[in-house]
């Protein structure tokens, strides 16, 4: 068995797997534009798509926090 | 001609997927463990390849393109509540896994039997979930059509064709369990993966140079297509923000899904696929890409049309073998989760509905076969389904979304809450089948959300009441 996670690090784990799922849902507001384009694509996919690829770094950071990895 | 190419091509890549498939569980023993949960030894890499072999069905390849074909930026909700979904499943499915190894099941509904100590809820739960695999069967047949019918350039009858291939597909889960559907799906990922490259970049580059240029020309002709409407706006911010979590509440709760979560090795197997799975949501989404040049190439296009524009540009401007491959990636999207599907469904019939509350076939040896005969029962059913109820299937769609989402509520409540339930889990789920099915089905939207979210309220609220009137567990 591995050593239970401190509790202490709760809030930090519940706020790091609530980033993402607010960026993808009610933050979707603060992307939904055309401009700035990166590499053409309009603002509003890049901010989607930006943070689908950063959410396993999130889930990688709770799962570290909680000693799974 | 070209039709007898096209096809030619996609009845050897099913074949072949499914040989391959054979080969690889050839020295498998049988018993319900290993059939229905490929005995609990799915490994990180083995368990990836399945659920992106199951999660990722003809609405991802033919759906995504159709969306963002018909509407543009409401489309990008399908590549975010992916993402929701892995988030939500590192926390929940590592606890489902916990409970089915430590009381050794084998279906979702064993899991609401054994948390709330109620046979009756288990019975229930098996029935609305077998209710609801059969219509999403149809739908993946309905798909299935949709690309018979291009690939053979419409010269040949469809309907024959899906019904020979969903046979060969029954039989070969008759056959080799979950086990099986897992060997497959490497054949399903890769060659859906390269076909969505294909669709996501070869296109938008023969057409209009890059990418980049595709976007510029899609702003020139239709400049809000890529923006989200605001507000409570017809698939504006609010339908999006609230489409995006009920989707992703529901993700895992089908009856497959808790197969799939059973046959992992152990629960950081489950924890490093939440991780891993964003990574291939990611080039699923190049469908996108595809949509919207279809939506240049070819506009125009009504109804249930969208659904097919970009296979329509593949078989008017490419040779018929490109077709053919494209074809055979999105036949495999439908047949691979279709064999998820049935196995789920015949398991739950099997260990709730007859073991359980009849008492037949409790043995490993009857239950085995049971469930071996019920898969190709389940098959028979959808497809009789789907060839009298073809024109209603979208609808009926809502029911399997809108359905499977209920059940998350008694999930979370099962960890989460120990005053909950089995009668206020039971009816919760219920109230919330009561709201969110006539309201999706009349497409209201109160405010914007998404009708979903209003069942899962009245879900909660019934939960908490009903449980807090009745004798605990």
């Amino acid at each position: 068995m591995r050593p239970a996670p401190s509790s202490g690090t709760l809030l930090l784990r519940g706020l790091l797997a609530a980033i993402p799922i607010a960026a993808l849902s009610i933050g979707v507001p603060l992307g939904n534009r055309v401009e700035p384009r990166i590499l053409g694509a309009p603002f509003l996919l890049c901010w989607i798509v930006a943070w689908v690829l950063l959410t396993p770094a999130f889930i990688w950071a709770v799962g570290r926090l909680e000693r799974h990895w | 001609m070209s039709g007898a190419v096209a096809l030619s091509i996609v009845a050897v890549v099913v074949l072949g997927t499914i040989g391959f498939a054979l080969f690889g569980v050839r020295r498998v023993r049988m018993d319900p463990q290993q059939y229905i949960v490929g005995g609990r030894s799915f490994g990180t890499i083995f368990l990836w390849v399945l659920l992106a072999g199951e999660i990722y069905t003809t609405f991802t390849f033919l759906g995504i393109a159709g969306l963002s074909y018909s509407q543009g930026a409401p489309a990008f909700y399908v590549m975010a509540y992916g993402a929701c979904a892995y988030v939500i499943a590192y926390f929940i499915t590592p606890a489902i896994w916990r409970v089915g190894k430590e009381n050794n099941l084998l279906t979702g509904p064993d899991f609401f039997e054994t948390m709330f100590d109620s046979r009756a809820l288990g019975v229930s739960v098996a029935i609305l979930q077998f209710l609801m695999i059969v219509p999403y069967v149809a739908v993946q047949l309905s798909g299935l059509q949709i690309l018979l019918h291009i690939a053979g350039y419409g010269a040949y009858n469809a309907t024959i064709s899906v019904c020979i291939a969903f046979t060969v597909l029954a039989l070969f889960v008759f056959s080799a369990g979950l086990r099986g559907t897992a060997w497959a799906s490497i054949v399903k990922d890769v060659i859906v993966l390269l076909a969505v490259i294909f669709a996501g970049i070869a296109i938008p580059v023969r057409f209009f140079g890059s990418p980049s240029a595709m976007f510029d020309r899609v702003l020139r002709v239709h400049p809000q297509m890529l923006v989200l409407a605001h507000g409570n706006a017809y698939h504006g911010t609010i339908w999006f923000a609230s489409t995006v979590l009920l989707s992703a509440i529901g993700f895992f709760m089908g009856p497959h899904s808790f197969n799939a979560v059973y046959s992992a090795r152990g629960a950081d197997t489950l924890r490093r696929n939440a991780m891993l799975l964003p990574f291939y949501q990611c080039f699923v989404s190049l469908m996108l890409f595809a949509g919207l040049s279809a939506a240049l190439i070819t506009p125009g296009l009504k109804g249930t049309a969208v659904d097919q524009s970009f296979l329509f540009v593949v078989q008017r401007y490419y040779p018929s073998w490109i077709l053919g491959i494209i074809a055979s990636a999105g036949a495999l999207a439908a047949l691979i989760p279709a064999s998820a599907l049935l196995l789920g469904g015949a398991s739950v019939i099997t260990k709730n509905v007859a073991g359980d509350w009849f008492g037949i076939a409790t043995d490993d040896r009857s239950r085995t076969r049971l469930t071996r005969a019920l898969v190709l029962l389940v098959a028979l059913l959808a497809l009789g389904f789907w060839l009298v109820a073809q024109k209603t299937v979208v609808e009926l769609l809502l029911l399997y979304y809108n359905g499977i989402t209920q059940f998350m509520p008694g999930v979370v409540a099962a960890f989460a809450w120990r005053r909950a339930t089995a009668w206020g889990v039971g009816l919760g789920i219920a109230a919330g089948l009561a709201v969110a099915v006539p309201l999706a089905a009349l497409n209201i939207s109160p405010l914007g959300i998404n009708p979903g979210f209003v069942g899962l309220g009245s879900n909660v609220l019934v939960l908490i009441l009903v449980s807090l009137v009745t004798r605990g567990r």
